[in-house]
C-alpha cells in the first residue's frame, strides 16, 4: 500500500502526467535536504496527529483523570466494556444516524436543484452563490446563535411564520425531543448546502456541452437532458456528495452543542458529545478515549469504504 | 543560446515573483509578532496577548470572578458586583458568567488543571466536593476568614457543616436554596385552606395534606399540585423525592463512600413513590408537564400547589395579578426535611500573592455584607447577620419559609454527584416516568440501579 | 482522498454561463421558471442572515417582544455594536482568533508546502513510508482526538496559550497533499534550467516552486485561516479562560447576566463572523475553487 495507493487516489496523479517516468533533475544526494523539508511538518505531525492517535488507544485501557498527571490505574476492557453497554452511548450514535438521514436527502437535492438552475442562469450567477454559499464559510457559533433565536418559542421568527400558516406554534422546535435534532438538521442544511452547491456547480463544468448541444438537434426536451444527460453525469459528484456528508455527520459537534446541548435530555446527544462529557465533565480521560476510539474506528471504516468506491469509479471511468 | 535565455527568463521571473511572495510571508508573520507588541505590553490587551503567546500571568490588579447565575439571579449578582466596585474601584473586578450547570463546572475544572481559573468562583456546596477532591480548590483558614472580619459561627450551622470537608473549609456559603411549596391564594381560598391571617393551613400530616389535594383539586376542577416532569427537566423530580424521602427517620443515604455504593432504602423508595403515583392517578397531581407549564398552571390558577426551588419567585413576582404564597414543604412522614443546595464561594487553586488572596476574601466578605440583595430572589441567607436581621425577617414571603433552611438536606457526595450532575440526571429522569405512570416505582429503581452501575462500579477519577 | 483533484483553474466562477445551446421554446420556459425558483429560494437562505442583522439594530428592549415586534420596528440603533465592542472582552476574542488563524495559516502553508516539496520533486529512501503516513494522516478524523490533544498540551503546560490552539491545526495532512499535486503539475524544465545554474534545493523552492504556486498557497492559505477562525470543539476545550478564547468559543460561553439581550446575542454573531464576510467579498472566487477542490471541511 504504497505508491500503487496514492496512484489510485489521486486522480491527477493517476491520470499519468508528463514526467511520471522522467528522472528528476535532483535526484542525487536528495535524502538529507528531503527529510530537512519535511522535518518540519514531520514534527507536527507526529506530535500532533499521530502521536495522540496512539495515545488515545493507550489511555482508553487506563482509568486516567482530567485532574491527575499520568495514566492513572488499568483498566483493561473495561472502559470499552462500559461503553458498549451505555445505552446512551448507543443513543448517540442513533442521534448521528438521525442527524445523517435528515440532513443528507435536502443537502443532495436541493444543492443539486439549486446548482442545476444556476447553472443555466446567464446573469446574477454570483448573486446565488453568495446567498447559498456564504453561510458555509461562517462559524458555527453565528449559525447556532441565529438559529437558536430564529426558533426562540412563542416570539421567535419561526413561531411568527407558523402562525402566517395557521399553525399554532408549540413550545418550541429547540425544546421538544421530537423536534429538536429536525431543528438542529435545518439550520444544518441552510449553513452547510452552498459545499455541495458548489461542487455541483463544479461537476456540471465537467459534462461536455456537445452531450447538450447533441441532445437539442436530437430534439430532447429540457427535462429529458437533464433526466438522461445531467444526472448520470453528476453521479460521481452525488457519491462524493453523500460519503462526505456521512462523515461529516459522525464527527458533528458544533451545532448540537450549541443549539441544544443535547437536550432535552440528552435526546440529541451525539457522539462527540458523549466523548467530551465523559472526558471533561466526569473527569475521566480513559473512558472517554476508549469512546473515541470506537468512534474513530467507525470512521475509519466509513473512509475505507469511500476510499473503495472512489477507486471503483476510477477504475469504471478509466 | 536559447537555454540560458530561457534560465534568464526564469531566474528573473522567480526571483520577482520569489520576492513578492516572501514579503508576503514577511508581512504576516510579522503582522503576528507585532500585534501584540503594537497593542502595547503595558494594556491590558497586550498583557493577555503576551499571556496567550507565552503563558505569562493574566493582569491582575482586577479580580476574577467567575458564576453561572442568569435570570433574577443574574441580575442581582450584578448589583452585589456593583457594590463591590463602587468600593473598590471601577476596574477592581472582572466578572464572568457561564451556562449554568455541568457547562460552568466543566470550565471551572479545565481552567484550574490549565493553570488559568478565575481568583473566586462560585460553586454549589454539593459540586465544591468533587472540585475538592480533584484537588482544584484551596482551603479556607480561619486566619483568612479572620482577615476580613469572619469566623465560622457567622454561618448558618446547615450549610456551613455541610461544607466542610477533611477538617476543611473548602467553601464560605452564601445562600441555602431549598425547595419549597409555592400556593396560589385564589385557589387555597376558596379550598378552605387559608387563616384569618392569610397563612396556609398547616398541613404537616399525610391524611391532612391529602385532604388539601383533595379540596384544592375540587376548585381547580383538576390537578391540585404541579411538579414538572417531563421535556428534559429531572432535577425538580429529585427535589421531591429526596425531600419526602429524608422525611423518613434514621433512612440510609442513598449512596456513600463517595458514590461507590447504592445504599438507598428500597422500602422507602418505593413508598414514597407509590404515594406520589397514587396521587398522580387520583388526579391530583399532574402526569407530564414542563418546566414552564407546570409553573403556569399555579400562576393562572389551574393548580393550587406548585413545588419548586424557591427561586422562582422572581418569575411569580412578575405575573401581573398573581397573588401567591411559600411555605416550607409539609412534613407529611415523621421528620422535617427539604432537599438544598447552596451557593457557595470557592478559591480554585492557582498562584496567589498574600494580597491577592485577602483580596479575593475581601471580596467574599462584601458579596456576604449584601446577602440582603442575594435574599431579595427567594434564597435563605447562610450569612447569620443577614438572616438574623430585622430587614430579612420583614421581607415576605422569603421569611415564610426560612426555616427550611434548618431542615435542609443536600445530595450525597458522589463523585458524579451534586446539583445538575450526572446523578441527578439519570435518577431524576426514572422518577419522572414514575410520576408518568410510565412504569413502576420498582422498575424505575432497576433502571437507576443499571444506569448508575457504570459510575458505581468505575474508581473516582478524582 | 477528499481531493477529487485540485481544480485550480477556477472550475466554477470562470462559469461560461449558460448552456444556449438548447434555446427551445421549452428551453426558455424552463429558465424563466428556473430563475423564479432559485430567486425564491435565495430570499428563503438569506431571510436568517437578514434577519439576525434587523435584530441586532434593534434596541434590545424592542427585540426582547420578539420577531414581530423587530420586523416592525424602524428605528435602528447601533447600540448593540457600540455596548459589545467598548466592553473589552470581544477585543481579546479578536485578537485571539487573529492570532491563531494567521500563526496556523502561515504555518500550515510553509510546513506543508515544504513537506510536499520533498515529496514531488525530490527522491529519497522512504518517501514511500511518508506518503503512507500521509494517506493515513487524511484519513484520522482529528475531532476525535480531542481527549489525547487535551492531555498532551497539559502535560506541555501549553493549555490557555494560543499555542494550544495553533500546535494541533498545523499539521493539515490534506494541505501536503493539495500542495503536491500541483507541484507535480510544474513542469520540471524550469527547475532543471535553475540547477544548471547553480541554484540549490531551498532556492528552487523558495524562488521557483513557490512563487509558481501562488493561487494554490493563496487558496490553502485562505482555507486554514477560515477553518481555524471557525474551529470550535478544540478551543472550547484548551481555552478555558474567557481572556484568551476565540471569538466563537466567546460567543457561544459567555453569557450577559441580564437576561436575554437578543440585539447584543445576534450582534456578536455577526461580529464573529464579519471578518470572513469581508474575505469572502474579497477572495471569492479563489474560496468557492479552494473549496470545491480540496473539500478541506469535515
Amino acid at each position: 500500500m504504497t505508491t500503487a495507493t496514492i496512484a489510485a487516489t489521486t486522480p491527477l496523479a493517476a491520470r499519468g502526467t508528463r514526467h511520471a517516468n522522467t528522472a528528476s533533475p535532483m535526484q542525487r544526494n536528495d535524502s538529507r535536504s528531503a527529510w530537512l523539508f519535511i522535518a518540519p511538518f514531520g514534527v507536527f505531525y507526529l506530535a500532533f496527529l499521530l502521536g495522540p492517535t496512539l495515545y488515545m488507544f493507550v489511555m482508553s485501557f487506563f482509568n486516567t483523570s482530567l485532574v491527575h498527571s499520568g495514566l492513572g490505574t488499568f483498566a483493561g476492557f473495561a472502559n470499552y466494556a462500559e461503553m458498549l453497554s451505555r445505552p446512551d452511548f448507543w443513543s448517540s450514535l442513533w442521534h448521528t444516524l438521525q442527524f445523517t438521514l435528515y440532513t443528507t436527502p435536502p443537502l443532495v437535492i436541493l444543492a443539486f436543484v439549486f446548482a442545476v438552475l444556476t447553472n443555466r442562469l446567464n446573469r446574477g450567477q454570483w448573486f446565488f452563490r453568495l446567498a447559498f454559499f456564504l453561510p458555509f464559510i461562517l462559524p458555527s457559533a453565528t449559525i447556532s446563535l441565529i438559529w437558536v433565536f430564529v426558533f426562540t418559542p412563542s416570539t421567535g421568527l419561526w413561531p411568527l411564520v407558523e402562525t402566517w400558516f395557521g399553525v399554532t406554534p408549540g413550545s418550541g422546535v429547540l425544546s421538544s425531543p421530537n423536534t429538536a435534532m429536525i431543528g438542529v438538521a435545518i439550520a444544518t442544511v441552510w449553513w452547510t448546502l452552498g459545499f455541495n452547491f458548489v461542487l455541483y456547480l463544479a461537476g456540471l463544468q465537467d459534462i461536455p456541452r456537445e452531450l447538450y448541444e447533441a441532445a437539442a438537434v436530437d430534439g430532447a426536451s429540457t427535462w429529458a437532458q437533464i433526466r438522461y444527460i445531467t444526472i448520470p453525469m453528476l453521479g460521481r459528484t452525488t457519491t462524493l456528495v453523500v460519503l462526505l456528508q456521512i462523515i461529516a455527520s459522525l464527527k458533528i459537534f458544533d451545532q448540537v452543542y450549541l443549539m441544544t446541548s443535547g437536550g432535552p435530555g440528552i435526546s440529541t446527544q451525539v457522539s462527540l458529545q458523549l466523548i467530551t462529557n465523559t472526558a471533561f465533565t466526569d473527569n475521566r480521560l480513559g473512558a472517554g478515549s476508549a469512546a473515541s476510539v470506537l468512534l474513530f474506528i467507525v470512521i475509519i471504516v466509513i473512509a475505507v469504504i469511500r476510499q473503495l468506491v472512489d477507486r471503483s469509479a476510477a477504475r469504471k471511468e478509466a | 543560446m536559447a537555454a540560458p535565455h530561457d534560465k534568464e527568463v526564469v531566474n528573473e521571473m522567480a526571483m520577482s515573483n520569489g520576492t513578492l511572495s516572501r514579503r508576503g510571508f514577511l508581512a504576516a508573520g510579522l503582522g503576528a509578532v507585532t500585534l501584540p507588541l503594537l497593542a502595547g505590553c503595558s494594556s491590558d490587551l497586550g498583557r493577555t496577548v503576551a499571556s496567550g503567546l507565552f503563558g505569562t500571568r493574566l493582569p491582575s490588579e482586577t479580580l476574577v470572578f467567575w458564576n453561572l447565575f442568569g435570570g433574577g439571579d443574574g441580575t442581582r449578582m450584578q448589583a452585589m458586583e456593583a457594590g463591590y466596585r463602587k468600593r473598590y474601584g471601577a476596574d477592581s473586578l472582572q466578572a464572568t458568567t457561564f451556562a449554568w450547570g455541568n457547562p460552568y463546572y466543566t470550565k471551572v475544572t479545565l481552567a484550574t488543571v490549565g493553570n488559568k481559573p478565575p481568583d473566586v468562583a462560585v460553586s454549589h456546596l454539593t459540586r465544591a466536593k468533587p472540585l475538592w477532591n480533584g484537588d482544584l480548590l484551596e482551603p479556607i483558614t480561619d486566619a483568612d476568614l479572620a482577615s476580613v472580619g469572619l469566623k465560622p459561627s457567622d454561618f448558618a450551622k446547615r450549610p456551613w457543616d455541610a461544607q466542610r470537608t477533611d477538617g476543611h473549609t473548602i467553601a464560605i456559603p452564601l445562600d441555602t436554596h431549598p425547595i419549597v411549596m409555592f400556593f396560589n391564594r385564589d385557589v387555597c381560598q376558596k379550598a378552605g385552606l387559608l387563616e384569618a391571617d392569610g397563612a396556609l393551613t398547616a398541613l404537616d400530616d399525610m391524611d391532612r395534606f391529602e385532604s388539601a389535594l383533595e379540596a384544592i383539586s375540587k376548585v381547580t376542577g383538576g390537578v391540585a399540585m404541579t411538579i414538572p416532569n417531563v421535556g428534559g427537566e429531572t432535577a425538580t423530580e429529585w427535589r421531591v423525592f429526596w425531600t419526602f424521602y429524608n422525611q423518613h427517620k434514621g433512612v440510609s443515604p442513598f449512596l456513600s463512600d463517595n458514590g461507590a455504593r447504592l445504599t438507598v432504602d428500597e422500602d422507602v423508595f418505593g413508598d414514597v413513590n407509590d404515594r406520589l403515583q397514587s396521587w398522580v392517578k387520583k388526579g391530583w397531581v399532574n402526569k407530564g408537564l414542563d418546566y414552564a407549564t407546570a409553573e403556569s398552571y399555579m400562576f393562572t390558577g389551574k393548580a393550587g400547589l406548585y413545588l419548586e426551588g424557591e427561586w422562582e419567585i422572581t418569575t411569580a413576582q412578575s405575573v401581573k395579578g398573581l397573588k401567591f404564597g411559600m411555605v416550607p414543604i409539609p412534613t407529611l412522614y415523621d421528620q422535617p426535611a427539604t432537599q438544598a443546595d447552596s451557593h457557595t464561594f470557592v478559591l480554585p487553586r492557582k498562584d496567589r500573592t498574600p494580597e491577592e488572596r485577602h483580596q479575593a476574601m475581601l471580596f467574599i466578605r462584601s458579596m456576604l455584607d449584601q446577602s440582603l440583595t442575594w435574599a431579595k430572589g427567594g434564597h435563605i441567607p447562610a450569612f447569620r447577620r443577614a438572616a438574623d436581621s430585622a430587614a430579612y425577617k420583614a421581607l415576605s414571603p422569603q421569611s415564610a419559609y426560612a426555616s427550611a433552611a434548618e431542615h435542609a438536606v443536600y445530595d450525597d457526595p458522589a463523585w458524579y454527584g451534586g446539583s445538575g450532575s450526572t446523578f441527578e440526571g439519570i435518577v431524576g429522569a426514572q422518577l419522572g416516568l414514575v410520576q408518568q405512570l410510565a412504569i413502576s416505582p420498582k422498575d424505575a429503581l432497576q433502571a437507576i440501579k443499571d444506569q448508575l452501575s457504570v459510575y458505581l462500579n468505575t474508581p473516582s477519577p478524582l | 482522498m477528499t481531493i477529487s483533484a485540485p481544480r485550480m483553474k477556477s472550475p466554477v466562477s470562470a462559469a461560461a454561463p449558460a448552456r444556449n445551446a438548447h434555446s427551445g421554446v421549452s428551453g426558455r420556459t424552463f429558465n424563466v421558471v428556473a430563475g423564479i425558483v432559485l430567486v425564491v429560494f435565495a430570499i428563503l437562505w438569506l431571510i436568517p442572515g437578514l434577519f439576525a442583522l434587523k435584530t441586532s439594530l434593534t434596541d434590545n428592549g424592542t427585540a426582547a417582544l420578539g420577531a414581530s415586534a423587530i420586523l416592525s420596528d424602524w428605528n435602528p440603533t447601533l447600540k448593540s455594536y457600540a455596548s459589545l465592542l467598548g466592553a473589552g472582552d470581544i477585543w481579546n476574542w479578536y485578537i485571539a482568533s487573529a492570532i491563531t488563524s494567521v500563526v496556523t495559516a502561515v504555518l500550515t502553508v510553509f510546513f506543508a508546502s515544504m513537506a510536499a516539496f520533498a515529496l514531488s520533486r525530490l527522491r529519497f529512501r522512504g518517501s514511500g513510508v511518508v506518503l503512507l503516513l500521509i494517506i493515513l494522516g487524511i484519513m484520522i478524523p482529528t475531532q476525535v482526538l480531542i481527549v489525547p490533544i487535551f492531555k498532551e498540551l497539559n502535560a506541555m503546560s501549553l493549555l490557555n496559550t494560543y499555542w494550544s490552539v495553533i500546535f494541533p491545526q498545523v499539521p493539515a495532512v490534506i494541505a501536503v497533499f493539495i500542495f503536491k499535486q500541483f507541484f507535480d503539475g510544474i513542469p520540471r524544465e524550469l527547475e532543471e534550467a535553475a540547477r544548471l545554474d547553480g541554484a540549490g534545493r531551498w532556492r528552487v523552492y523558495w524562488s521557483l516552486v513557490m512563487p509558481l504556486s501562488r493561487p494554490v498557497l493563496a487558496a490553502v492559505t485562505i482555507l486554514t485561516f477560515v477553518g481555524v477562525w471557525n474551529n470550535l470543539l478544540l478551543p472550547l476545550f484548551v481555552l478555558s479562560n474567557p481572556d484568551l478564547m476565540t471569538i466563537p468559543v466567546g460567543l457561544a460561553t459567555v453569557q450577559g447576566s441580564y437576561g436575554q439581550r437578543y440585539a447584543d446575542i445576534q450582534a456578536g454573531a455577526i461580529l464573529a463572523a464579519l471578518p470572513l464576510i469581508i474575505l469572502y467579498l474579497i477572495f471569492q472566487r479563489r474560496i468557492v475553487e479552494g473549496v470545491t477542490g480540496s473539500g478541506l471541511k469535515g
